[in-house]
């Protein structure tokens, strides 16, 4: 176990992860500078995670928040968790073979908000009592002033928000990889993760539908709650 | 750019010549103990009482008032006014507009929140004031820490200012071929391909170079790592460092006893 | 006795078709400053990464023959114990700053501290390469804010620092001015004199006449000719299968036809034409 997680941090990894870092931020920022509705502030997180294995991601992941609480945002410190397991399931879902085509690429997209939705949930409501300084704030605002317990009105804003940023995510990350030459690509340890493949293994179709089955019953609970309540 | 990632001030003071390990465990005490203890004034104590005298110990109190204004003040404000506008807590409403209301108790709450980030980032900010990151990787290596996360840091630290340079290189660039960066949200969402793509390409295309480079300098050597600067330790700041741990873990049990 | 020693050497990258080097034979001798040139695609760099280990240790690929650096063979290595005889160094000096250091000092000290060398030898021996490659005065600045040629010095301190038995370098001036390339020069011309062998990839043929010992024209992935610079440079089969060649070379083979250069044997640089000229 531990010898096989040693065999994805090669040379290459070591020096992917701070570029990946780096790529987060900058794109981070010019989504700022675009002013547009999501954050894509894990594309490199993802990138790591598919080429290098969910640990090598998920190392990307918290080392990325850090890097950005000490430079521009220190408020983004504890949510360092969050970004670890972004990365962590980005490469678990490529190892399962989530990324070798784009409807797959969307359904990791999918996974990689879901987790991050559970993630940041506790750590919103433990220390900051569900109102963050983010701006998704307003709609948990609004659905604790319809009478929503705190729990479900944080768990809700995440999975509201959450999955558009993610899907966009993973299918730039892909598109990236894609983009990239294949002599490039062979020099990661997990190259094969991401070669796209032509016919669809039939598990995989139902994870997949499982997955879309589940989002659409939380679908309609929220929208119940909200209208309900 | 490059100044921002860097808040390193060479001074000499007690609180550049204590280890850095020492300097970290204080800070990781005065976060936890912010956040975990169950006294509602501890933050602001902390704040008043620890954080701000050791700056001037440190002999950074000029930087440390202008970090802590830049960065600081803005991220714990916002925190502060979302949470007293939006914290559906209390009955003593001060101030109501539409479904938002202030109360008394929503803005004690959002106080202590706000002073606990600002007991984080600010101790957090002195700790990079005082200490140089390479002083700190170094020490930490020898305590047994991968030699390969110290290379992460730092060259993390080091990229970061390069990519950002090539970010504003490429969309000065663009926009001046007419690229939207302004217009409707769809033309802005279209603009981000563009813009993205020199960006990561070039960068990535570059891994493997930087990867030979390092491997034939013995990066990926087995024999035990040595470090050009020997970084002073002394038995008493080894007690001090156990003493924070057991108020650390002491204000944990509190908090869950109470 | 031979320090390098290659045999039947043919390499193939991954998901290529053509192997980049075919059937290569080489024995280099030690304290011998062995000059490599070609076209782009000959198979210069890859040649470099083979004695560098890197090939195929670091990119893969099928590898066939034998290869022996200094007593050791390279099947039987890993890529860290090689590094340790074969320093490498190459053209892009950017991608050559490790990134993990702040200082030019610390940035050369890198190699040895990963190595684990003691640290006061590591101080000593900083401080000789960089004093013997002229760069002392740099020792305190950020490996960043340097031009292009002193980062390439850098580099190359960074690599001979670390002292190997065999140094391959790939292009190192090609950001420098010619008084930095005859400082980097001399200086490599020494260290081969003091017993380190050096195989160098460079097109500037007037240094190469007056500093190699020998060299080696690549096409193709084969050794097209070799022998000492003064025969290989100026031979025709050189120029007729379009090798960047020296001016001198050039100017003085078309006087050759027009019955104006005299001399048997053509210039590769400005003092052996001028004399050659003279006469």
């Amino acid at each position: 176990m531990l010898d096989k997680i040693k065999s994805n941090f090669t040379t290459q990894t070591w020096v992917l992860i701070p570029i990946a870092i780096a790529i987060n931020v900058a794109i981070g920022q010019l989504v700022l500078v675009l002013k547009l509705p999501v954050f894509l502030d894990s594309i490199g997180t993802v990138l790591v995670a598919v080429l290098c294995g969910p640990w090598a991601g998920a190392l990307t992941g918290a080392l990325s928040n850090v890097i950005w609480g000490i430079a521009f945002d220190p408020g983004a410190f504890p949510w360092w968790p969050v970004a670890f397991f972004i990365g962590f399931m980005a490469g678990k879902m490529a190892e399962w073979g989530f990324f070798k085509s784009w409807w797959k690429v969307v359904v990791t997209g999918i996974v990689i908000a879901l987790t991050a939705a559970i993630i940041s949930t506790p750590i919103s409501v433990y220390l900051f009592g569900g109102i963050t300084a983010s701006g998704s704030s307003f709609i948990t605002a609004y659905l604790l002033q319809t009478g929503q317990g705190i729990w479900s009105a944080v768990v809700s804003t995440a999975f509201l928000t959450e999955p558009v940023d993610k899907i966009t995510t993973a299918m730039l990350a892909f598109a990236i990889i894609q983009g990239l030459p294949k002599r490039t690509v062979a020099g990661y340890p997990k190259a094969d993760q991401v070669e796209i493949e032509g016919g669809s293994d039939k598990n995989q179709m139902y994870i997949a539908i499982g997955i879309v089955v589940v989002l659409i019953l939380f679908a309609a609970f929220l929208l119940r709650s909200i209208l309900g309540g | 750019m490059h100044e921002r990632l860097s808040f390193h001030i060479k001074r000499d003071s007690v609180l550049h010549r204590l280890n850095p390990l020492t300097k970290l465990t204080l800070v990781l005490a005065l976060i936890m103990v912010a956040f975990t203890s169950p006294w509602y004034w501890t933050p602001h104590l902390l704040f008043l009482f620890v954080i701000i005298p050791l700056s001037f110990i440190g002999k950074v109190f000029r930087e440390f008032f202008f970090a802590a204004t830049r960065l600081i003040l803005p991220a714990a404000g916002f925190l502060f006014l979302m949470q007293a506008f939006f914290q559906p807590i209390g009955e003593h409403v001060i101030f109501k507009f539409y479904f938002l209301d202030i109360t008394q108790e929503s803005l004690m709450f959002a106080f202590k929140n706000a002073m606990r980030v600002i007991v984080m980032v600010s101790s957090f900010t002195l700790f990079l004031l005082t200490t140089h990151p390479s002083e700190l990787m170094s020490d930490l290596t020898r305590r047994g820490l991968p030699g390969q996360f110290a290379y992460v840091i730092i060259s993390t630290l080091q990229i970061l200012p390069q990519i950002q340079s090539k970010s504003q290189t490429i969309i000065s660039a663009q926009r001046s071929r007419g690229l939207d960066t302004e217009g409707n949200f769809f033309k802005r969402a279209g603009s981000l391909v563009p813009l993205v793509g020199p960006l990561v390409f070039g960068s990535l295309v570059e891994v493997e170079e930087r990867a030979i480079a390092i491997e034939a300098r013995g990066f990926t050597s087995k024999s035990i790592k040595t470090s050009l600067y020997e970084i002073a330790d002394t038995s008493f700041e080894k007690i001090i460092r156990w003493g924070l741990i057991i108020i650390i873990i002491l204000s944990i049990v509190l908090n869950i006893w109470l | 006795m031979a320090l390098v020693n290659l045999q039947n050497v043919t390499y193939k990258y991954p998901l290529t078709k053509t192997p980049a080097l075919q059937n290569i034979n080489l024995q280099i001798k030690e304290g011998e400053f062995v000059a490599v040139v070609g076209a782009n695609g000959a198979g210069k760099s890859t040649l470099c990464y083979t004695l560098a280990g890197f090939a195929p240790h670091f990119f893969k690929g099928e590898m066939s023959g034998s290869i022996e650096v200094a007593g050791k063979e390279s099947s039987k290595s890993t890529l860290d114990e090689w590094v340790l005889n074969v320093g490498l160094a190459f053209q892009n000096p950017f991608n050559q700053i490790s990134g993990a250091k702040y200082t030019v000092f610390e940035e050369i000290a890198f190699g040895l501290e990963n190595i684990g060398v003691p640290r006061d030898e590591m101080k000593d021996r900083v401080n000789d390469a960089l004093a013997l490659t002229g760069i002392t005065d740099l020792a305190d600045r950020s490996p960043y804010s340097l031009s292009g040629g002193q980062q390439q010095r850098v580099a190359l301190t960074s690599i001979l620092v670390m002292q190997p038995k065999l140094l391959v370098l790939d292009e190192p001036t090609s950001q420098m001015d010619p008084i930095g390339t005859r400082e980097v020069f001399s200086v490599i011309r020494k260290m081969a004199e003091g017993g380190m062998t050096v195989v160098m990839v460079e097109h500037k043929m007037e240094w190469i006449a007056q500093f190699a010992d020998r060299v080696i024209a690549l096409k193709d992935g084969s050794i097209l000719l070799e022998g000492k610079p003064g025969e290989v440079l100026t031979s025709d089969v050189l120029a007729e299968n379009g090798f960047g060649i020296s001016r001198y070379t050039s100017t003085a083979r078309e006087a050759k036809k027009q019955g104006l250069w005299k001399k048997e044997k053509l210039p590769v640089t400005l003092d052996e034409a001028v004399e050659g000229f003279k006469k």
